[in-house]
């Protein structure tokens, strides 16, 4: 798909995906990366500039959106102020031609299998986040649309009433066995309910595939850095070892990465960088083999982890230490090793790993 | 504290002073007339001589009387509904929307309320004569509409942009409503209480206005207002005044629901 609102500029650019039956796709992105717009586009509310969209094989590119079969979900939920519960929820049914007693009977039920059945006779105004939720959650279900579409339908939210409310998306996508497009911009989010991700940046997918292999291997380093905190550490590609990348740092230190996510070749000599997440280093009071001299900068008692600075291959790196007792830790001053296991590096792609190339 | 608030109190008291008088001067004329209308007296007269009623059932006995209040009613019911249409249905249309020109269309829907009246019965005297349809009370409803367009248009567009959730509308297509079902069960709602206010307010404009009307009235289209203009010039009898009690009564009564009316938008919002 593509989308463009004149004057050449892509606002979604070669974005192509396809979302699984049952599956839970959920596109990532920062404001302004075109997630939303595909999620419009999918809908029905913005015409693509070019490109198709299949459901069953049938291109509904064309089709306005009441002419769609999807449930869609928006932020604040969007319910009918004057209608109540009840009839919030038979409106499809109603829109679609059933007739009164059947889609009432219909409406009742998917009432009671999201718990609400004693309050068909509520106006929205007068429930709670969550049952507003699922007031929509049912009347986007009730006329069995062929997907489901969320439009960061959370992020208004405050975190702990979010945070139920995502298990109860979650749930209901199980039960129904529904297939879910999903938008948001918290990488939390994202990670917790989806089984793939999509990260966009610029109207592109720049990776698409489960949170561990996203978040663990990332392909650049926008979404390394993205997707949570990340070490990236500039060196040059010298060969391979075993399948693992051959990286040498500064001072002739050398380490070992996966090869890049995407599948692109290495040249020997070539500048790379390397992502390390902060949980996945590993920190020793004592030299030992492939681990990086350094001294501890600065360390903080977090709670179920410890956060260490430390200057080590010429820069400052972050490692977060959950073993340890903070009470016989080394901190500020104390000479340590630095190091991890190459399956939990990643090479990035991007020609200068800046992280302002996606 | 107390500095000011005995400052804000003085304040207050000059702009009372100050207004008081204003308010009086304004409103004395309107309220001198129902009096005058309970006179005992052949001849409209200030102070009125004992009290009766007489002048209001001359006034209801006349059968031209009669027949222009009915009259009028007519024209203001006809006039509010095109306004309403055309006012409503425009604060719709041009809702979030931004194109070359819409100032300028925005500045034509309230055209009515800044042109000279005189200007504008000229104009639809001339365009109507053309059409040979001066003389029909149909014709001042046309030209009271178009007087009251504005009215309903503003106050539309206030209760839309206050009232009216634009996901709604995207919510209800998804679930497969057509143009028209989004309109009944998205717009209307929402736009419903502004669209009653601006009537009441239209209907206020349209029952009153004399110069239309009297540039366009016809042998049996003499609205209420116009007779009461002709009755003046020829007898004055106390049924002028209490057509003009009439017009007061009205009038309190528009303001009165047209106040509901806004207090009913601002509880929606």
């Amino acid at each position: 798909m593509w989308k463009s609102y004149g004057q050449g500029a892509y606002v979604v650019r070669d974005v192509s995906f396809a979302l699984r039956r049952g599956e839970f796709l959920t596109l990532l992105g920062p404001s302004g990366s075109g997630k939303t717009t595909t999620l419009m586009m999918v809908a029905g509310f913005e015409k693509p500039t070019r490109g198709e969209i299949l459901v069953d094989g049938h291109d509904v590119a064309s089709r306005p959106p009441e002419r769609r079969n999807f449930g869609v979900v928006f932020q604040g939920y969007a319910l009918f102020p004057q209608k109540n519960v009840l009839e919030n929820v038979e409106f499809g049914l109603r829109m679609k031609g059933v007739p009164s007693a059947a889609r009432r009977r219909r409406a009742l039920d998917m009432l009671d299998k999201v718990g609400l059945a004693g309050f068909a006779a509520r106006k929205p105004r007068e429930l709670s986040g969550g049952q507003q939720q699922r007031v929509a959650l049912a009347r986007a279900l009730v006329f069995e649309p062929d997907a489901l579409l969320l439009d960061e339908p959370l992020s208004a939210l405050d975190r702990k009433l979010r945070e139920s409310l995502q298990n109860e998306i979650k749930d209901l996508q199980k039960r129904f066995g529904i297939s879910i497009l999903f938008v948001t911009h918290d990488q939390d989010e994202a990670m917790m309910m989806s089984d793939r991700v999509a990260v966009m940046a610029e109207g592109r997918i720049t990776q698409i595939g489960s949170p561990s292999d996203v978040y663990l291997h990332p392909a650049t380093p926008f979404v390394a850095s993205f997707l949570g905190e990340t070490n990236l550490v500039p060196g040059a590609y010298r060969g391979t070892d075993e399948g693992y990348a051959v990286v040498e740092f500064k001072d002739a230190a050398r380490g070992r990465a996966r090869l890049p996510a995407d599948g692109r070749t290495l040249t020997a000599g070539e500048a790379v960088v390397v992502s390390v997440r902060p949980e996945r280093m590993r920190l020793l009071i004592q030299q030992a083999e492939r681990k990086f001299a350094g001294v501890v900068s600065d360390c903080t008692f977090m709670g179920r982890h410890t956060r260490y600075r430390i200057q080590a291959l010429g820069q400052p790196l972050t490692v977060s230490v959950t073993e340890w007792s903070p009470a016989s830790a080394p901190c500020a001053g104390a000479p340590v090793w630095v190091g991890w296991e190459a399956e939990d590096a990643q090479i990035l792609s991007g020609p200068d790993g800046s992280l302002a190339t996606p | 504290m107390s500095a000011s608030g005995s400052l804000r109190f003085s304040g207050n008291t000059l702009l009372l002073i100050a207004a008081a008088p204003i308010l009086l001067f304004l409103l004395l004329p309107s309220l001198i007339i129902v009096p005058m209308a309970l006179s005992k007296s052949q001849m409209i007269q200030f102070p009125p001589e004992w009290i009766s009623l007489h002048s209001f059932a001359d006034y209801l006995g006349d059968q031209q009387w009669v027949e222009s209040t009915l009259l009028s009613f007519k024209v203001s019911i006809v006039a509010v509904f095109i306004a309403a249409v055309t006012g409503g249905t425009a604060a719709i249309a041009l809702l979030g929307r931004n194109f070359a020109g819409k100032g300028l269309l925005v500045g034509l829907i309230m055209m009515p309320i800044v042109t000279p009246v005189v200007i504008l019965a000229l104009g639809d005297y001339l365009l109507f004569a053309q059409l040979h349809l001066v003389g029909s009370w149909i014709t001042i409803a046309i030209a009271h509409g178009v007087l009251a367009t504005p009215y309903v248009f503003i106050s539309a567009q206030t209760s839309l942009t206050s009232n009216l959730n634009p996901a709604l509308v995207r919510s209800a297509r998804s679930l497969g409503a057509q143009p028209s079902s989004v309109l009944y069960h998205v717009y209307w709602p929402a736009i419903r209480p502004g669209v009653l206010a601006g009537s009441m307010l239209g209907f206020a404009v349209s029952f009153d206005e004399v110069v239309l009307a009297l540039f366009l009235q016809g042998a049996n289209s003499v609205t209420l207002p116009v007779r009461t203009f002709t009755a003046i010039q020829f007898e004055l009898t106390p049924k002028i005044a209490a057509s003009a009690s009439l017009f007061i009564a009205l009038a309190l009564v528009a303001l009165a629901l047209q106040a509901l009316a806004a207090r009913k938008t601002g509880q929606l919002s």
